[in-house]
């Protein structure tokens, strides 16, 4: 019982019983509302009957030529709603916005290399594993990239899976350098100022002379 | 721009570039230094000004930073021919924005602006800081002005959206609306829209001035085509059929809707809606809290003719028929939770029947009875049932469970709903207590059968079954409740302890064993579990209700600052950079986010959570701080001596609350942090369904507050009231003299009074007749600290005041009838917590935070009245040398002595108590906890069956069928160590306790051999 909707800000005070699980990161305030200025079509809720939060996921789209591509940055269930194939509803919705408005290569998404169950369901919606990102989670775990080519990728080139691991460094942060890309836990622990102090975001567009 | 060309703010780019190069690694000494040659270069570069104010502000040093800005604005307006660039400017911004002078970074640009009134980027800018400032109005005009400039739809819309902020956020009449809808009107015929966002927008305007028809219009028309999501396209189209009350057309969108994403279960309930013509979710002004939806949803549906309603009845059930039989999902539940829904409309309409309702409920049990989400999915179905249906219901349930699915998980789901369904239907407190034990056990058994299933599970996924241990606790508190016995508490630690040692993520477990070991006072291990919660940013504000009330409340200081500390910090963060990321979504064109973050950012702004929190900061440092009355008056100064916070006060009256706490998380026994059921006898309440308590807790809230931001300026003029004693007159602080604050004070202890439900003469009355004995002490029982509160306030206006009768007619010259009265009050209150506490190790610790807030709050301010009293009576420093004349006085000496010498004992009695708790053996302690789990006799009732069955599963575990993991951690369990913490944490919370009366006792003892001297 899926009434599957954008996800507005009120919902950020009715997602706790999703967020409690420890799998899932509470991001700080500027990083949700980013992502709901930029990229609202990319963050969804889903809610059961009396309006229950069940899960919700939140994405972007980013990057140049045929690295244009959807990408997933959070998706939980509530306890309560799992088992009942959410997630893969959710994940569905992130590709058809990627694939039919945006016109996008790839969807993309990072994990932890630990996380077998979360790997086995996304393998399952048919992503593959890309390339693997070492020390990408807090400095500490390798990440996953695994990614799911779209029609317009017709030759799925996008998901030829790179042979040797990357640093997160080697990442290619698309959007620009300044931590709007986000890639996940990587970029939050690294260069959370970014995100403590937007202002200082600011500074940086400034320094680099990018007109608003 | 200039910069474009190589040139930043006017400096070659190359210059400029090591500074920010060292800015961005946080060298801030090395930028300086680099800025500081930048500035010998180019000396009149406001730029190069702005940029080193930026780094001195980033060193911390704002003065030098403010004045370094100032400069550079002073060389902006004095020379014309100075490049008055966006880049420039928008670094001077942040700095001022920074250093909180948003009002000079405006101004900047406004000067800027009026000099290149056709350069868009300053506007731009402009515009930016207007956002900032929430001002719509100027927001409007300057976003006018751009759009003429350049007649972007963009800048139009940005010029819409500020008025839609004024008539939502702002003063602005709906009038205004018409003006954007004119405004829209225009640009679409000239240059159509081109954005989904810009038509959400228009669309907008047009239903909040309820032109549905036109807005359909539009929609319909060729600009309709911009949403490309179709659900979302025929959600818009639906609505605003149905507020325009064409109930047939949008039931037939919904319809659509259905047919396209058949599990969309609030289309559904508008689609019912429209075909019944019932427009009660369609009328204006009938929003509901979007935070707390009602469980119920109202309906009107008497208006429709018999014949109707039935044949309108059966087309919704043909059709969810029809979406049942289309579908092959079977994780769809809406087209079959929908026929319950339609068998509740015919209930609502008078056509009731339980028959089929029960039938349909059967069937839905069927089909999802083994999801989590059952119980919850039918709750509002079921409490339609007569009670006799109800139990009907149940044993069907119970019937069809004699036929298990064959799957286990399954079989495990169905039966775990099977019970909820019994704790729904036989509300817990009509239950026996051996009905009750039972239940428990069997809750408990079917958990320790079915853990083999979770065998092969990773340990981050959740378990089978991992409900049924929070189910065991409810029944075991309601057990407790009822019975009094603090077996079964203890009972319920230990399953949920067990539950986390198998599993240490459950979330559910760590929240009810917060709440229980706050109850039992242990809450230094209450803290534990809750930082193991990891909540943080937003879950501050939903989910911190479960433990900062306690905090409050208690010895554990550190803790608390911290608490408060990360929370406000959160929400002054939030709404510091919540402009900054409004000004975003208009940058990126989603101008739908704009007025939802404004008014997003004014809810938290009127959280009452935050409000509290704002007002109990610095009551905390008022405490921390009491024994040192000069320590005190630096934390006073710090707060400009309570003067904000009496503002809070006045405005607080007139303030809509807002309510954000995620209560449905919350333990049945405390629904609110208000209400703890424990606490009372027992009156057969269990958690269904939970009342909605937001307009008494509003009210409640609100004088809490109202009161509590009293506090800091009273304390204050309670100090000076005393030290102006001795020194008749003397300028304090040169600007509040003798009679001011006695004047002050009085006007504040008159509105204490009235806030405790009194006028001024008739509180005193009350003090002076409980602490005389005249009447009985439960008359202030029930706002005992705000009572005594106003008795150390008034004693310390009385020092001063020379107006008050004297209350006990021995007339000396100071009165010492006033300390008499407060220093009686706090021995009566102190001691007689003392002696109701419970001396067991694992009792419920109902009257400690109350000793604690006596200690640290009316003692405290008391002691500090004494602090003041007798500085001011010691023959301090030159003043004395010079003056020397000032005697003695006696009759108020000896009011001193005696008041210090009443306080020490008191607050000694305390220590007393408090050494005897944490002195006792630890080995004792220990039994006494695992003595209450283990039963006597073999066939009596009461607790410790739960805690046997666990004992047994331990004991008989076969590591075969239940895996590595969960065998090791199982064997882990030690119920030993789970008493432990507990004692452990009673123990903190006494000493932390301990050390804050030791620390009042030496403050004491030290003003004893003071006043000695004298």
């Amino acid at each position: 019982m899926t009434t599957i909707r954008r996800f507005c800000c009120n919902d950020l005070l009715r997602f706790a019983s999703v967020n409690l699980d420890h799998l899932t990161e509470t991001f700080n305030m500027s990083f949700y509302m980013t992502y709901l200025a930029r990229w609202p079509d990319y963050f969804h809720v889903a809610e059961g009957p009396g309006s229950r939060v069940m899960g919700y996921i939140m994405g972007k789209v980013e990057g140049q030529g045929e690295s244009w591509h959807g990408h997933v940055t959070a998706v939980s269930v509530a306890p309560e709603y799992r088992r009942q194939q959410l997630a893969k509803k959710l994940m569905n919705l992130l590709e058809e916005i990627s694939d039919k408005i945006d016109k996008a290569y790839f969807v993309d998404l990072f994990v932890r290399a630990s996380n077998t169950p979360a790997i086995k369901m996304y393998e399952k919606l048919g992503y593959v594993i890309y390339r693997r990102v070492l020390r990408y989670y807090s400095g500490e775990e390798d990440g996953l990239d695994m990614r799911k080519a779209l029609s317009r990728d017709v030759e799925k080139k996008s998901i030829i899976p790179l042979k040797r691991p990357i640093t997160p460094d080697e990442l290619e942060c698309m959007v620009d350098r300044f931590g709007w890309c986000n890639h996940s836990s990587y970029q939050l622990v690294t260069s959370c100022v970014f995100y403590l102090f937007l202002s200082l975001l600011i500074l940086v567009l400034l320094r680099y002379n990018i007109s608003l | 721009m200039a910069s474009k060309f190589g040139l930043a703010g006017g400096i070659p780019e190359r210059r400029v570039r090591p500074v920010w190069d060292a800015i961005d690694s946080r060298q801030f000494k090395n930028a300086l230094k680099l800025s500081t040659a930048l500035l010998a270069k180019f000396p009149n570069s406001p730029y190069a000004l702005a940029l080193k104010a930026l780094i001195l502000e980033r060193m911390g040093k704002p003065d030098e930073a403010l004045s370094v800005c100032l400069s550079a604005k002073e060389l902006l307006y004095k020379n014309d021919s100075i490049l008055m660039d966006d880049l420039t400017l928008s670094t001077l911004q942040i700095a001022f924005q920074r250093l909180d002078h948003l009002d000079l970074a405006t101004s900047c640009y406004e000067y800027a602006c009026g000099k290149f009134p056709t350069n868009l980027e300053l506007m731009m800018g402009l515009f930016n800081c207007y956002v900032r400032e929430y001002s719509f109005v100027k927001q409007q005009q300057t976003a006018i002005k751009m759009y003429k400039l350049v007649g972007e739809e963009r800048f139009l819309l940005w010029a819409v959206c500020s008025i839609q902020l004024q008539v939502f956020c702002g003063n602005g009449g709906e009038k205004l609306l018409l003006l954007a809808e004119g405004l829209l009107k225009k640009h679409v015929a000239s240059h159509s829209l081109h954005e989904p966002e810009a038509l959400i927008v228009y669309l907008s305007v047009l239903e909040q001035q309820a032109k549905y028809g036109d807005a359909l219009e539009i929609l319909s028309g060729k600009l309709g085509s911009l949403l490309m999501i179709e659900v979302d396209r025929l959600r818009i189209q639906g609505r605003l059929l149905a507020r325009a009350g064409d109930y047939t057309a949008a039931a037939s969108i919904f319809q659509k809707i259905l047919e396209l994403s058949p599990d969309d279960w609030e289309c559904f309930l508008h689609y019912l809606g429209c075909l019944l013509e019932d427009d009660s979710s369609w009328v204006n002004g009938v929003l509901n809290d979007p935070i707390a939806p009602p469980k119920f949803l109202d309906c009107k549906l008497s208006h429709l003719p018999d014949e109707m309603f039935d044949s309108r009845i059966s087309d919704a059930s043909a059709f969810m028929q029809k979406l049942q039989a289309d579908t092959s999902d079977n994780t769809i539940r809406c087209p079959y939770l929908a026929n319950l829904e339609v068998e509740r409309r015919k209930h609502l309409y008078g056509k009731g029947d339980d028959d089929k309702l029960m039938e349909a409920l059967m069937q839905y049990f069927f089909r999802f009875g083994h999801l989590a989400c059952f119980t919850t999915d039918v709750e509002v179905f079921v409490e339609i049932l007569t009670p006799d249906k109800k139990t009907e219901f149940l044993e069907k349930l119970m019937k069809s469970s004699e036929s298990p699915s064959p799957v286990p998980a399954k079989a495990l789901g169905q039966s775990i709903t099977l019970l909820k369904v019994q704790q729904l239907i036989s509300k817990m407190y009509k239950l026996s207590e051996s009905e009750l034990e039972g239940s428990a056990c069997q809750m408990v058994e079917t958990y320790c059968k079915n853990l083999p299933l979770s065998k092969d599970l990773d340990p981050q996924e959740s378990m089978y079954g991992e409900e049924l241990l929070s189910m065991v606790c409810n029944v075991l508190v309601q057990l407790f409740w009822r019975t009094r016995h603090i077996g079964y508490f203890v009972e319920a630690i230990m399953v949920l302890e067990f539950g986390l040692t198998i599993r240490r993520y459950v979330s559910q477990y760590k929240i009810l064993l917060l709440h229980l070991y706050s109850h039992m006072g242990a809450l230094s291990l209450a803290y534990e579990r809750y930082k193991s919660l990891d909540v943080k940013n937003i879950l501050m504000e939903t989910v911190s209700h479960h433990i900062l009330p306690q905090m409050l409340v208690s010895p554990l200081w550190v803790d608390l600052n911290n608490l408060l500390k990360d929370y406000l910090k959160f929400m002054d963060d939030h709404f510091r950079e919540s402009a900054d990321l409004t000004f975003l979504a208009y940058r990126h064109r989603n101008y739908s986010k704009v007025i939802e973050f404004v008014q997003f950012k004014e809810r938290l702004q009127h959280s009452n959570q935050y409000l509290m929190a704002r007002v109990e900061a610095p009551i905390l440092q008022l405490k921390q701080n009491a024994d040192n009355i000069e320590e005190e008056e630096c934390v006073l100064e710090s707060l400009k001596y309570g003067i904000h916070f009496i503002e809070l006060s006045n405005e607080i009256g007139s303030k809509s609350l807002t309510f954000n706490e995620d209560l449905p998380s919350r333990p049945w026994w405390t629904p609110t942090s208000e209400k703890n059921y424990l606490l009372g006898p027992f009156e057969g309440i269990s958690y269904y369904p939970r009342e909605d308590m937001t307009k008494d807790r509003e009210a409640n809230i609100r004088r809490v507050i109202e009161r509590k931001s009293l506090l800091p300026r009273m304390v204050y003029l309670s100090i000076q009231s005393a030290s102006a004693l001795l020194k008749e007159n003397i300028k304090v602080n040169g600007s509040v003299s003798g009679p001011k604050i006695s004047s002050d004070l009085k006007f504040l202890l008159e509105r204490y009074a009235k806030l405790l439900g009194f006028s001024f003469s008739n509180a005193i009355e009350v003090v002076v007749g409980v602490s005389g004995g005249q009447k009985p002490s439960s008359t202030i029982a029930s706002d005992l600290i705000d009572w005594l509160n106003f008795a150390v306030f008034l004693n310390a206006w009385n020092l001063s005041s020379h107006e008050i009768a004297q209350p006990d007619g021995n007339g000396h010259g100071h009165r010492p009838g006033a300390w008499h009265i407060v220093d009686s009050l706090l021995e009566m209150y102190v001691l007689e917590k003392v002696r109701s506490m419970d001396p067991q190790i694992c009792s419920p610790c109902v009257d400690l935070p109350i000793l604690v807030q006596l200690v640290t709050e009316p003692l405290a301010w008391h002691v500090l009245v004494l602090q003041s009293s007798v500085r001011s009576s010691l023959p301090s420093g030159k003043k004395k040398k010079k003056g020397g004349s000032d005697q003695p006085n006696t009759p108020l000496s000896h009011a001193i002595r005696d008041s210090i010498q009443s306080v020490c004992g008191t607050v000694e009695h305390v220590t007393k108590w408090l050494r005897e708790q944490i002195n006792r053996p630890e080995d004792e302690n220990l039994e006494t906890i695992l003595s209450f789990l283990h039963k006597k006799g073999q066939n009596e009732g009461g607790p410790g069956q739960v805690f046997k069955i666990l004992e047994t599963s331990v004991s008989s575990i076969n590591e075969t069928q239940l895996g590595e993991r969960i065998s090791q951690a199982v064997k882990a369990w030690s119920p030993v160590d789970v008493a432990r913490k507990i004692v452990t944490g009673k123990c903190t919370v006494a000493s932390k306790f301990l050390k804050i009366c030791e620390s009042k006792l030496k403050s004491l003892h030290a003003m004893k051999q003071q006043i000695a001297q004298v």
